[in-house]
């Protein structure tokens, strides 16, 4: 039962990366203004970028997640073209993004014959001698580089966000494009700058699950990742270290789910495989319900163009 | 050497000069004529087109095969035709249910979830044989409307009670359906008689009849929608549900009940994907099976968008979307091109709808 237990928390981050990386791009997005619905979409790009990166160059996975952020961000400067320069509504942009992607994995997947090809992927890396302290070397010292480099990530980003000169223009863009605009700010050029950079965020959510987790490309491989990411947000109020600690929670849930079953309780599958969706449901409405949780980050003008002849 | 690399650096000042002097500017239209509105429209779904069928030649379809596979085999071919108007009907009722959504202001992104609840509730029907045989097909039809108004009715009450994210909450629920449905099936629903994971099959007198040879799926869908276009048209409901889709806020203040209004629009979408559940559940297969609601939520959201909420405009756009879904069957068949190429042609097509509202609601001057 113990080693289960220290089981279940060690394997906690790796379940938890995705949801934290995604989640750190959309709130960079949102935070400019950005209602950003492609998560799931751009996940699958960066899946299947990493796959097929390592799989042309023979190896090499952290190169390939690399390139599958430069990807992903390509892509979603379609994204941006939508709903920064076009002022499409956003909720259809994203929506289109999404199934454009889906789309776009699976045939591409299938024409250069990557699904279903096992690659090496990244592995662990033991902090020796830290690792072998009992426990605790298991729990922190013993994972892949990603989830060494989440805190660092997350630093930067919040410290960008927060305590620099371009995070406050982007979340003045974010707040009240207008006087952003009347300030003299590029509305246009944070905007667009921001969905790539927050798009870089998920195509490496994404390129986790497929080259560090599964190993492996199939089509959708991200399994509804990107929606539970973008209630995570919700969740986390739009502030950085919020959303790291919802991402563990559900890694959390998400590791138990395996060694639920290998402990001998017997819960119908489809239930467990449920559980993810069930528990996303359960906090959004626990954050509706509990209006007291303190002060929100979201932004005043999240899904709102910016047209400077339309000013009102 | 050092020569050449200074004369092609162009000079600074001149070009900074250059960079300021041209300037695009935003103009907004206050009115354009149809005609150009169409223009563009045409123009732009004309490029998403060509750039679908780009990437179809790539993939390895025969340029000389597009228009055949697409138009002739489609429309000539009897049995092909049988399928577009039987997909048709699905496609109507989800059409429907997304732009019915779309009026009251609730994205539901939902469909296919209530889709297959839908297909659970007339299936329960159908193993448990409620109500004699006569009335089983109405029975059946009521239950999956019953089923999914439940299910969607869970979003609605959390979007207007608690103000959650309807567009998350229905998506995920989505899941939460499928993995019901899969439940049902590799458990208790699984057909004993080959052991396979899908539902026993629906007796005939549950499944929709044939007239003419063809399928009755495409009336029941056309009169669901003329009775969708006569209540958003004629009746005092549809007029408060145009207040509710211009502005809640100004809808609420002249009086006008926005909650129920939009309570009744979700329950009607609700009701009108899980109808086209049963719809696809009876008339392709004759039972539940795996995946049988996959890719119709957007093709549900396509058609509201490309009809802009119109029921009538929106029985014309399904049923050109059926026929894309039907030739990409046969794209899959016969050069093992991926059935998400569907999927991928929808979405640039919306992609180049939504970049042509741009220029019909703009005009770019260039200024020197």
């Amino acid at each position: 039962m113990n080693e289960l237990f220290i089981n279940w928390i060690a394997n906690t981050p790796g379940y938890a990366a995705p949801y934290a990386l995604a989640a750190l791009g959309l709130i960079l997005c949102e935070r400019a203004g950005v209602l950003n619905l492609t998560a799931e979409g751009i996940m699958l790009v960066g899946a299947l970028s990493g796959v097929g990166a390592t799989l042309t160059m023979g190896g090499y996975p952290q190169l390939a997640i690399i390139i599958a952020m430069i990807m992903a961000s390509l892509v979603s400067t379609l994204f941006a073209t939508m709903t920064v320069l076009l002022r499409v509504n956003q909720v259809i942009a994203g929506l289109a993004m999404v199934f454009f992607c889906q789309g776009l994995t699976a045939l591409l997947g299938n024409l250069f014959e990557w699904k279903n090809q096992p690659i090496t992927g990244i592995g662990r890396i033991d902090v020796w001698p830290l690792s072998e302290i009992p426990v605790i070397g298991h729990i922190f010292f013993s994972q892949d580089l990603i989830v060494f480099l989440i805190i660092p990530i997350f630093y930067l980003v919040n410290r960008v966000l927060t305590r620099s000169m371009v995070g406050l223009r982007l979340r003045a863009v974010g707040e009240s494009p207008e006087a952003s605009d009347a300030a003299g700010i590029n509305v246009t050029a944070y905007r667009f700058l921001t969905v790539m950079a927050g798009s870089a965020l998920v195509g490496l959510a994404g390129a986790y699950i497929s080259v560090a987790s599964t190993k492996i490309w199939v089509d959708g491989v991200t399994a509804g990742r990107g929606w539970i990411a973008l209630a995570l947000v919700i969740f986390a109020r739009w502030r950085p270290w919020r959303a790291l600690l919802g991402a563990l929670l559900f890694g959390a849930i998400e590791s138990a789910m395996p060694r639920i079953a290998a402990a001998g309780i017997k819960v119908p599958q489809y239930f467990m495989l449920m559980l993810p969706y069930v528990v996303t449901l359960g906090v959004m409405i626990w954050v509706a319900w509990s209006k007291r949780g303190g002060a929100t980050d979201e932004p005043g003008a999240l899904g709102q163009p910016h047209v400077r002849e339309e000013r009102r | 050497m050092s020569e050449d690399a200074i004369s092609t650096v162009p000079n600074p000042a001149t070009s900074k000069r250059r960079l300021h002097g041209i300037r695009f500017n935003l103009e907004v239209r206050r009115d354009i004529s149809p005609w150009w509105q169409a223009a563009y429209l045409a123009g732009f779904i004309a490029l998403g087109i060509g750039i679908s069928a780009i990437i179809l030649i790539w993939a390895g379809v025969p340029a000389g095969d597009l228009i055949d596979q697409f138009l002739v085999e489609t429309l000539t071919d009897s049995d092909n035709l049988r399928s577009v108007l039987f997909q048709g009907a699905p496609f109507i009722l989800v059409g429907l249910s997304a732009s019915v959504a779309f009026r009251a202001r609730f994205w539901n992104l939902g469909l296919e979830g209530q889709m297959i609840w839908g297909g659970i509730g007339a299936t329960f029907i159908s193993i448990h044989h409620i109500g004699p045989e006569a009335l089983r097909l109405p029975i059946m039809i009521f239950a999956a409307a019953a089923c999914a108004m439940a299910w969607v009715a869970i979003a609605g009450q959390l979007k207007l009670k608690l103000a959650v994210n309807e567009i998350i909450s229905t998506l995920l629920m989505n899941y939460v359906a499928l993995n019901f449905l899969y439940h049902l099936l590799y458990g208790p629903w699984r057909d004993a008689t080959d052991g396979f994971p899908h539902s026993p099959k629906y007796a005939d007198f549950e499944r929709l009849p044939d007239f003419f040879s063809f399928s009755g799926a495409l009336p029941l869908a056309l009169i669901t929608a003329l009775g969708v276009w006569w209540l958003v048209s004629f009746t005092r409901f549809g007029f408060y549900m145009k207040f509710v889709q211009a502005s809640d806020k100004v809808a609420g203040a002249v009086g006008i009940p926005v909650a129920r209004i939009t309570l009744v629009s979700v329950l009607l979408s609700g009701a009108l994907a899980g109808i086209a559940g049963f719809v696809v559940a009876s008339g392709q297969e004759g039972r539940l099976i795996q995946n049988f609601s996959d890719g119709y939520l957007f093709s549900g959201i396509l058609i509201a968008f490309l009809s802009r909420n119109n029921p009538i405009v929106a029985v014309i756009v399904a049923m050109l979307v059926s026929m894309l879904f039907i030739s990409g069957q046969s794209l899959q068949v016969f050069y093992q091109i991926p059935f998400a190429m569907v999927q991928l042609v929808q979405a640039i097509i919306v992609i180049c709808v939504a970049a042509s509202e741009f220029l019909i609601r703009h005009r770019i001057h260039i200024v020197r």
